[in-house]
This record gives C-alpha cells, structure tokens and sequence, in this order.
C-alpha cells in the first residue's frame, strides 16, 4: 500500500493550486497560506519518501500505456531537490507577488508546475511522463502571459519553441516504442543501430530543450522581460533544469548506453560546447540585470549537457552536481535581482549602481553566488566546473578550451554585473532605499548558504545525492574532497585572474562599469556577430518565423490559385454543364422517345458487336 | 403467407367497392392503414412462423419467394405507403377523392407486393403492369394540363418498356426453355453455354427495366410525372414505385446471376455512372422544390445500379441498403416539400427562405435527409455510400469508385442549396405568419428521420446481422 503515497507529491500541489485560484480575495492571505501549506507538505512528503524504492502500475490504454510511478535515488533526489527549491520561491513570492494583479492565476500555474514536474520525474511509463511533460508546457503558455503588457508574445513564442522540441520527444517516444516494444523506462535499452541512434537524437533534443540549451533557447531572456520574477527563478532556473538533465541522465545512462568518444557523445558534446560560448558572449553584452542573468541560464546548461555528454563518470558526476549547483546560485542570483526590482524599481543596469551599501545581505548573497558561478573556490561552482573539465580534457582539448573561455567571459559578466549594481557611485534616486523584507531575504540566505556548504563540503551532495545514481558505472571512483588534476585547477585560477584583469583593463579603459567589456563587445569581426545576434539574426524562433512566412505567402498564392480555380473555372464548368443538360429537357416527349432509343441502340451494339 | 398479403390488399379493394359505399367510403382509409400496418408486423414476424404458415398457403403452380431481399422490399412498401396515405389524408381534402386514392394505393400495393415475391419473370412482369396502371390514374388524379402530360409521357415510355420486356421475356423463354427464377439461375451458371439469345433477352428485359427505374437516358418521363403527380403520390412514386418496379427486378437478376456476361455488368456500370452525374447535374439550381428532388432521384438510383455492375455480394448489399435508405430519405424529403407547399402554397424555391425558423420539425429533418443522402456520417446514407464505395473497390472498378466519391460532393452541393434557399437564412417577406405544418406531415417526416439516424447509429449492429445475410441468397 505504501508505493501508492507516491501520488501524493502529484496531488498536493494540485488541489492546493485549484483552491488558490478560485480564493479571489486579494486582502487575506489565504492563498499565500494554502501554497504554502502546499509546498511544505511536498517538501515533508518528498523528504519521507528519499531513501525509499516504490514502484506501482495501474493498466490504463493498453499498448503499453499504464499509470506506473517509480520512485528510487535519482528520482527521489531530483523531488526533494525541487520541492525545497520551490518552497523556498514559494516564500519569497510572497512579498514579491503581494497586491499583483491576476495573483491567483500565479499560485495556480507555480502549483501546477510543480505537480507535473513530480508527475514527469515520478513517471515511470514515458507515455505518462509526456502527459506531464505537455502538461508544463501548457502551463507554460500561462505562465508567462500573466507577466503584463507585451507577454503574451513571448508566451506563445515559449509555447511554439517548447512545442517544437516536444514534437522531437513525441517522435522520440514512438521510436523506442517501435524499437523496443515497451514504453517502460527501466525496461527500454535502445540498440546501437542508426534507428536506435535516431530515437536517441529525438529524445535528447526534448530534455536538452526543457533544460533550456540551444537551440531552443531564445524564449528564455525574453521571459526575463516579461514574465513575473519568482517564474524565472523557478522554472527557467530550477525545475526545468532539474527536468531536463534528469531525463538527460535517465536517457544516456539508462536507455542508451552511450560510449566515449563515440559520434553521438561528440554531438551532444559540440551542443553542449556551442551552448556554452554562444550564449555566455550574449551575456556579457547584455545591459539588464534579469536579462544578463537569463542568458547564463542558458550557458550553464552547456556545461551540464557537455559534461554528461563525455559518458565518462567523472564527466557525467560533474554535469549533474554542476545542475544542482546551477539550481542554488541562478536561482539566488535571480531572487537578488528580483530584491533590486522590487526595491530599487528596475534592473536596467544604466540606472542602478552603489546598492551595495543600501541593500548588504542581498548584495552578500549575490556576491556568494556570482562566486559560485564564476567557479571561484572553495564555492560549489568550482567543484562541479572542475569535474566536467576533467571530462572535456579526457573527451578533447577544444571542449576543455571552450568550456574555459565560457568560464572566463562568465567571469567577466558578473564582475561588470556586480559592479555596475552594487558598488561604483550611488545614485541619487536610491538615498532612500531600505534592504528587501526578511521573508524575501530568507529564501536568499538559505540558497546562498547552500552555495557555500555544497563548496566547502562537498562529500555532503556528492556521496549522498548524486554518486548513487551511477552505481556501477562510477567504477570505484570518488569525487568527493579536492580536485585531484593539479593542472586543472592552475588554469581556472589563471583564467580568473585574467578576468579580474580584463575588467580592470576595460574599466580603466571607459571609466563605466558597464562598459567594461565593450573591447570584446566592438572587436573586429565580433561587432557583426553582435550587431545580427542583437537583431535576431540567429534566434531560431525568429528564423523560423521569417521561414514560415515566406511559406505562408507562397502557400497563399497556391491557395488563391487553387480558389479561383474552385470557385470560377469548376463552378463554371458545373453550371454549363448543368445549363445544357436542363436545356436539353425539352418536354417533348417524342425528344425522350429518341433518346430511349438511341439508348438502346448503344446497349444492343455494345453487347452485340463489341 | 406472402400470398396472405396479396389476397389481403386484393380483399380490402373488392370490399371497400361494396355496397354500402357511404359506410366503406368513411373507413377505406383506416382499413388501408391497418393493412399496410399489419404488413410492417409480418415482415418482422419470426421466420419459423413465416414457414408454418406458408405450407398452409401457398399452391404448387405460384410459389413465393421470402428471402432477405423480398423482406426488405415488403418493409420499404410498407413504410413508404403508409406514409403516402398519412399525406394523402392531409392533402386531399374531399372524402371522395380519398376513396379514390386509397383505393388506387391497395391496387399498386397489390403490385408491388406481388412483384416482390413471385418466383418467375412473367408474373413479374404481369404484377408490374398492374402497378403501372394504378400509377397513371394516381399521376392524373388531379386532372390539369401537368398532370395528363406528365402521365402521357409515363404512359408512352412504359409502353416501350413493356414491349421490350415482353420481347425480352419471349426470347429467353425460346432459348432457355423456362422462366422460373430456379431455372434461369441454372442456366446462367454454366457461362459456356449462354447462347446469344439468351443474352439479348436479358438485354431487352434489362432495357425495359432501365426506362422504368429512370436512368439515363431513359429517364425522359421521371421528372415530369414526379414533378406533375400529387404530392402523395409523388412520395409513393419516388420512395418505392419506381424502386420495387425497375431496380428491384435488376438487383434480383443480379443476384441470380443472370447479369453474370461481362458486358452487361459494363452496361450496369457505366449507364449508372452516366445517370449519378447528369442526374447531380441537372438537379443542381433548379428552381423547382420537386423536380430538384426528382432528378435527385435519378442520381441516387444511378448508385443502386452502379454498386449492382460490382456484381459482388458486397455490391448487392450495398445496393439493397441504398435502395432501402433511398425509399426512406426521399420519402421523407418529398414529405418536407409536401409540407412547405401546404403552408405556402408553392414549390419555387426562388420565392423561399428562412423556413426553419417558423417550421422547425420540417427543417431539422429535411436537415436529416439531406446530409444523410449526401452520404455524411453518422447517418445511414454515409454508410451505404461508403459500402458501395468498398464494394466497387473491391471489385477492382477504381475509377468507378472515385467517381462514387467524387460525384456525392455534387449530391452534397445540390442538397445544401436547397436548404440555404428554403429553410436557412433570414426568414423571406410574406411569411411572418408562417406555421408549422401539420401533424400528419410532421409525424412521419420525425419517424423518417428517426431511422435514417438509428440506422447510422446502429450499424455496427445491422451490418453482420440484417445487411450482408440480405446478399447472401439462399432459396
């Protein structure tokens, strides 16, 4: 009986968010209690089940198609991990979302979210899971349109890319459904032929796309804009993440035993690499705080997805210590840019500057976890970054160099962001500004402390959380304690040093913080890539749109062609027809008597003579 | 028993014309109701009864057929005609001439019921006369100048047709020696040895039944005298008459494997094709409410035959259910005419529109039969469509299929203008105090419509029960 508590984490959420929005009552705070009641249950809830193993299955349409959860460490792991994740925005969301219009709409999407991303990890069935899976880009949609004016768009345009990637992971499904006979993921063990290479494809571009890397990414910084804030720091930043490099992980560990060095590793790889680089340079050039911090959401999933990719344990460790990390420092870095939004009134950089004095913990939480992203020790970032390096170096010098030169202009974003917001000279606008509410505040430390107790003590989520997971495959290895690659860690510091340098440099060079990196931003020949990539000149969404309406014109002009042809020439054609054949009713009946004859004629000829 | 309703109807004419006239005049309507009632209960009388009796009443030198197809026909004359006479009560106003009609509709049940049942070409023939007879009166049973031309024309090509039939009739008797269905089957299964005679016979037979069914083209007379006829008659005509007197007698040689030589089955084919599309053709804006649904009628009958040319059992199928749910769906569409014109006085359909705002029970049904003879699911008309599609596919006749598909969108766009010009749309100037017409033309067109959707409904359920056994023929 007990395997059936694991609805429980699907389902708390769940009632707690249809509650939350039919409460309309914007003065109590009902709503804000019943979440959070909800999400503390979910963390209880999810904290009791950690270190059990259920399984059930209910038969449901046949073909394969049952309701069957299962629980064991990797699923348990990423459950407990999101459900304190979204307890904590959950708290902070309190303040921040207070007094918002469409506020219960919030609470029921954020329940939501967090019901199907349970619904999807517990899934053990893969038809299930993409029920769940659908069901968050549903929410999706929703999500980001409460944020105001203009968000709708960049809804729909979230809703068509996730969309997009889904269909890959649908296809995916059906592939190993036809390939295996079974939609069970524990059972599913793709062959090592094209087909099986295929369904590999499809299915990892569905996780790599809910984990936010390219080339599904472009929905991501415009959410930033639009979306309500405690939205990034959750999906974008935390649950997706988890999401995907779950299935990520679930995919090569489990379904597909993907070897090192084989092409479909260098491809994940080279994804993983381009995604790095190509959007760490869009961050750096960025001018908003928000905005800034949504493209290193996209970068740091290259790291993850490069790390696994290397299918080498020391690699696959890193990348998935490197999500958990990731989770803990974006999700406080975006927190702390909501405590500037909701304080200082915007996160234009231009506008902001010398906070530092005014807002103390929110600047000390940014800095640990700027710290932490930066993969400065002895923070976690560090750990996790010096793991997948060891990955990439064993896989291939140019991985090892791109993922550097992504450590490096990471470094140097956050050194410009840190600057240009809370330190440099004080605004006048921002003498009366007061440190954000504690219960904004709390949710930060906690993220912030996390930072630096994963760093410091490592062996702490590395024993317990994520070397479980590889089992066998870890080979007797541990990666718990110091990096044991005395070169690896002289390049980081190296490389960090140089972008304390750079920044220096740049700032000496402008005078402004924030023009600290424009020597990379208007370097010859990468002042063109910027100029294009600022026009959207490499956003697939937008590509894809110019695509779609060349074809939509063309097909309209087919459309009109086939129209007139419908419309004019048959109807035309029917009338006449109809025209001469009414013309030919006579009424005479000596008229019918020849043609019954002529009839006749035929018929006997036909018969007789053919 | 089948006997019992030939000799029922024969009674109920012979009595009703006894003195004391005035009394019988007063219940011929009623008598003429419960017979054709009490038919509708014998065709779904258990089969095991139906055998008892028929040792009791059946003679050696008349014997009667009761297979699927002979039940099938004898429901479809039961229901066509009693909704003939629920009509013919409304429409005819004096006692007298409703006397008359009832009488003139035993008469023709006489013959159709007879037709259906008889076990030899000659008596077919001789029963078809009789309906013949009985519906050259009724065409003219108001006397106008429509009428007598209508009825002219019917008269002048049934009498080529007769005379081909006889023909026909005589040349297969001096070839095959014998005219009983038994011996014809015989004869025609051993294709080597079909001498031409034979052949021609059939032909001239086949020819003769052409012109009654209307297809082109031979249909000269059809829309005039449906167009001329009562509407009562007009029903009966549409729904069973020229049913039971051409194409039944065409799907019961098919079925006896008469029309086996390969080019009569092309003739089938290709004279159905011809009349599906000119008979779509010619019924697109017409401006006439009846003759719309007269050429209609060509068209759908083009159907029936071009499922017959399959000459597969799937083929036959399909052409009893169309024969079956082309008796329903145009009794019923010539009901709502019926009923239109009784409350407006006319059939031009230019001078119509909005209708089923102030007659709701006539448009929704007429909605009903429309898009079920346009062959739209879930109704019955799809799936006879869809039947004769399968079996012309089947059979290896693509094109013919296709052409089956292609040529029900004309269906669809013939039957849809008439909705947009009589019931949708705003209501026209004029009819502000439009009603609903009356109970005896909404009763069966509501009971009409009712069967056209159990039928859709339920097919899963007829189609391996009622619907393949009426092909499978066993006697």
């Amino acid at each position: 009986m007990m395997e059936y508590l694991l609805i429980l984490p699907i389902f708390i959420p769940l009632i707690a968010g249809l509650l939350a929005v039919v409460e309309i009552n914007h003065k109590n705070y009902i709503r804000e209690a019943i979440s959070l009641l909800a999400v503390a249950a979910n963390l209880i809830v999810t904290y009791a089940l950690f270190d059990k193993k259920y399984a059930f299955s209910i038969p449901w349409a046949g073909f394969g198609m049952d309701i069957s959860l299962r629980i064991y460490h990797f699923s348990a792991f990423i459950l407990l991990a999101s459900a304190a994740v979204a307890a904590l925005i959950a708290l902070y969301s309190i303040m921040f979302m207070n007094g918002r219009e469409k506020n219960n709409y919030f609470y029921l999407y954020f329940m939501l979210t967090l019901s199907f991303t349970n619904g999807a990890v517990l899934a053990e069935n893969l038809i299930l899971m993409l029920f769940f899976w659908e069901g968050l880009l549903a929410v999706l949609l929703g999500f980001i349109a409460i944020g105001g004016k203009g968000s709708f768009k960049t809804a729909l345009k979230a809703f068509v890319i996730i969309g997009v990637s889904d269909l890959c992971l649908m296809f995916g499904i059906a592939l190993t459904y036809s390939l295996c006979g079974t939609l069970n993921m524990s059972e599913v063990t793709l062959p090592m032929t094209f087909m099986g290479g295929v369904a590999f494809i499809s299915l990892m571009l569905g996780a790599i796309s809910k984990a936010g890397s390219m080339p599904f990414h472009s929905w991501i910084p415009d959410a930033a804009n639009d979306a309500p804030l405690p939205f990034m720091a959750l999906i974008p930043a935390a649950l997706e993440k988890f999401l995907g490099i779950y299935f990520l992980s679930r995919i090569c560990l489990d379904m597909y035993k993907i070897e090192h060095g084989s092409p479909l590793s260098i491809t994940v790889m080279t994804i993983g690499a381009i995604t790095i680089l190509a959007a760490v340079m869009m961050a750096l050039i960025q001018k908003d705080y928000k905005k800034l911090l949504s493209y290193h959401a996209i970068s740091q999933v290259g790291y993850m997805v490069l790390g696994i990719g290397t299918a080498v344990p020391v690699g696959i460790v890193g990348g998935i210590f490197h999500m958990l990390n990731h989770v803990l420092y974006k999700s406080c870095l975006f927190l702390t840019g909501g405590s500037v939004e909701r304080q200082a009134g915007t996160t234009d950089l231009s506008k902001l500057g010398g906070l530092g004095k005014k807002m103390p913990v929110t600047f000390g939480c940014f800095l640990v976890a700027a710290l932490s992203i930066s993969g400065v020790p002895p923070f976690n970032g560090f750990f996790s970054k010096e793991l997948v390096y060891d990955g990439a170096l064993e896989s291939g010098t140019v991985f090892y160099i791109a993922a550097v030169c992504g450590s490096f202009l990471t470094a140097a974003s956050f050194l410009k962001l840190g600057h240009a917001a809370f330190l440099g000279k004080e605004q006048p606008v921002f003498s009366k500004l007061k440190e954000a509410p504690l219960l904004m505040l709390i949710p930060m430390l906690t993220l912030a402390g996390l930072c630096i107790l994963f760093g410091v003590y490592n062996p702490l989520p590395l024993h317990t959380l994520i070397q479980p997971i590889l089992g066998a495959r870890l080979e007797g290895h541990d990666f718990a304690g110091l990096p044991t690659n005395l070169f690896l860690v002289i390049a980081t510091v190296a490389v960090l040093a140089l972008a304390v340098i750079n920044h220096i440099w740049g700032y000496r060079r402008t005078g402004s913080a924030i023009k600290a990196v424009d020597h990379i931003h208007y370097a010859p020949l990468l002042h063109g890539l910027y100029d294009r990539a600022e026009r959207k000149f490499f956003d697939p969404y937008d590509v894809g749109l110019k695509l779609v309406n060349i074809l939509a014109l063309s097909a309209w002009r087919i459309d009109r062609a086939i129209d007139y042809f419908y419309t004019k020439i048959v109807v035309g054609f029917t009338q006449a027809a109809s025209g001469s054949i009414k013309a030919c009713h006579t009424g005479s009946h000596a008229t019918y008597i020849v043609w019954t004859v002529v009839g006749l004629s035929c018929m006997i000829y036909y018969v007789a003579f053919r | 028993m089948t006997l019992l309703l030939i000799i029922f109807f024969l009674a109920a004419v012979l009595i009703i014309n006894l003195p004391p006239k005035a009394f019988f005049k007063k219940i011929a309507f009623w008598l003429a109701l419960f017979l054709l009632l009490l038919q509708l209960v014998f065709v779904f009388l258990p089969r095991s009864l139906w055998t008892g009796l028929n040792t009791l009443c059946s003679s050696n030198n008349f014997s009667m057929v009761q297979d699927s197809l002979s039940m099938v026909m004898l429901l479809s004359i039961a229901i066509v005609g009693l909704v003939a006479l629920l009509v013919a009560k409304a429409h005819i106003k004096s006692e007298n001439k409703l006397f008359n009609f009832v009488c003139l509709l035993l008469l023709c049940c006489i013959g159709m019921n007879g037709m259906v049942v008889v076990t030899d070409l000659f008596t077919l023939y001789l029963f078809l006369e009789i309906v013949a007879a009985a519906v050259y009166i009724m065409i003219v049973f108001e006397k106008n100048q429509n009428a007598y031309e209508g009825a002219f024309k019917y008269f002048i090509l049934s009498a080529i047709a007769t005379t081909l039939m006889l023909a026909g009739v005589g040349l297969t008797l001096s070839t095959v020696g014998a005219l009983s269905f038994t011996a014809l089957q015989i004869y025609f299964a051993n294709t080597a040895q079909i001498s031409a005679g034979a052949t021609i016979g059939v032909l001239l037979f086949m020819a003769g039944l052409f012109i009654k069914s209307g297809l082109v083209p031979f249909h000269g007379w059809l829309p005039d005298a449906y167009q001329a006829a009562p509407n009562p008659v007009s029903i009966l005509l549409a729904g069973i008459v020229t049913k039971s007197s051409g194409v039944y007698a065409l799907v019961r040689l098919g079925m006896l494997g008469v029309l086996v030589p390969e080019s009569l089955k092309t003739l089938l084919l290709a004279f159905g094709a011809a009349t599906i599309l000119i008979g779509a053709l010619a019924a697109l804006w017409q401006k006439d409410f009846k003759r719309m649904l007269a050429y209609s009628s060509i068209s759908q009958v083009g159907y029936i035959v071009l499922s017959l040319g399959a000459g597969t059992l799937l083929g036959y199928a399909g052409a009893i259910f169309h024969m079956f749910n082309h008796a329903i769906l145009k009794s019923l569409l010539f009901v709502n005419s019926a009923a239109v014109e009784s409350r407006t006085g006319t059939r031009d359909m230019d001078a119509m529109g909005g209708f089923a705002a102030k007659m709701p029970w006539t448009g929704a049904t007429s909605v009903i039969g429309a898009l079920s003879i346009s062959g739209i699911p879930p109704f019955s008309g799809f799936w006879s469509k869809l039947v004769i599609v399968i079996a012309l596919w089947k059979a290896g006749l693509h094109y013919y299929a296709a052409f089956a598909i292609l040529a029900s969108l004309l269906t669809l766009s013939y039957m849809l203008y008439m909705q947009r010009k009589v019931f949708f749309g705003k209501l026209i100037e004029g009819y502000d105090d439009l009603r609903e017409a009356g109970f005896l033309y909404i009763l069966p067109s509501v009971i009409l419509a009712l069967i056209t959707i159990g039928l859709g409904i339920g097919f899963p359920f007829i189609v391996g029960t009622m619907l393949m056994p009426v092909a499978i023929f066993n006697w």
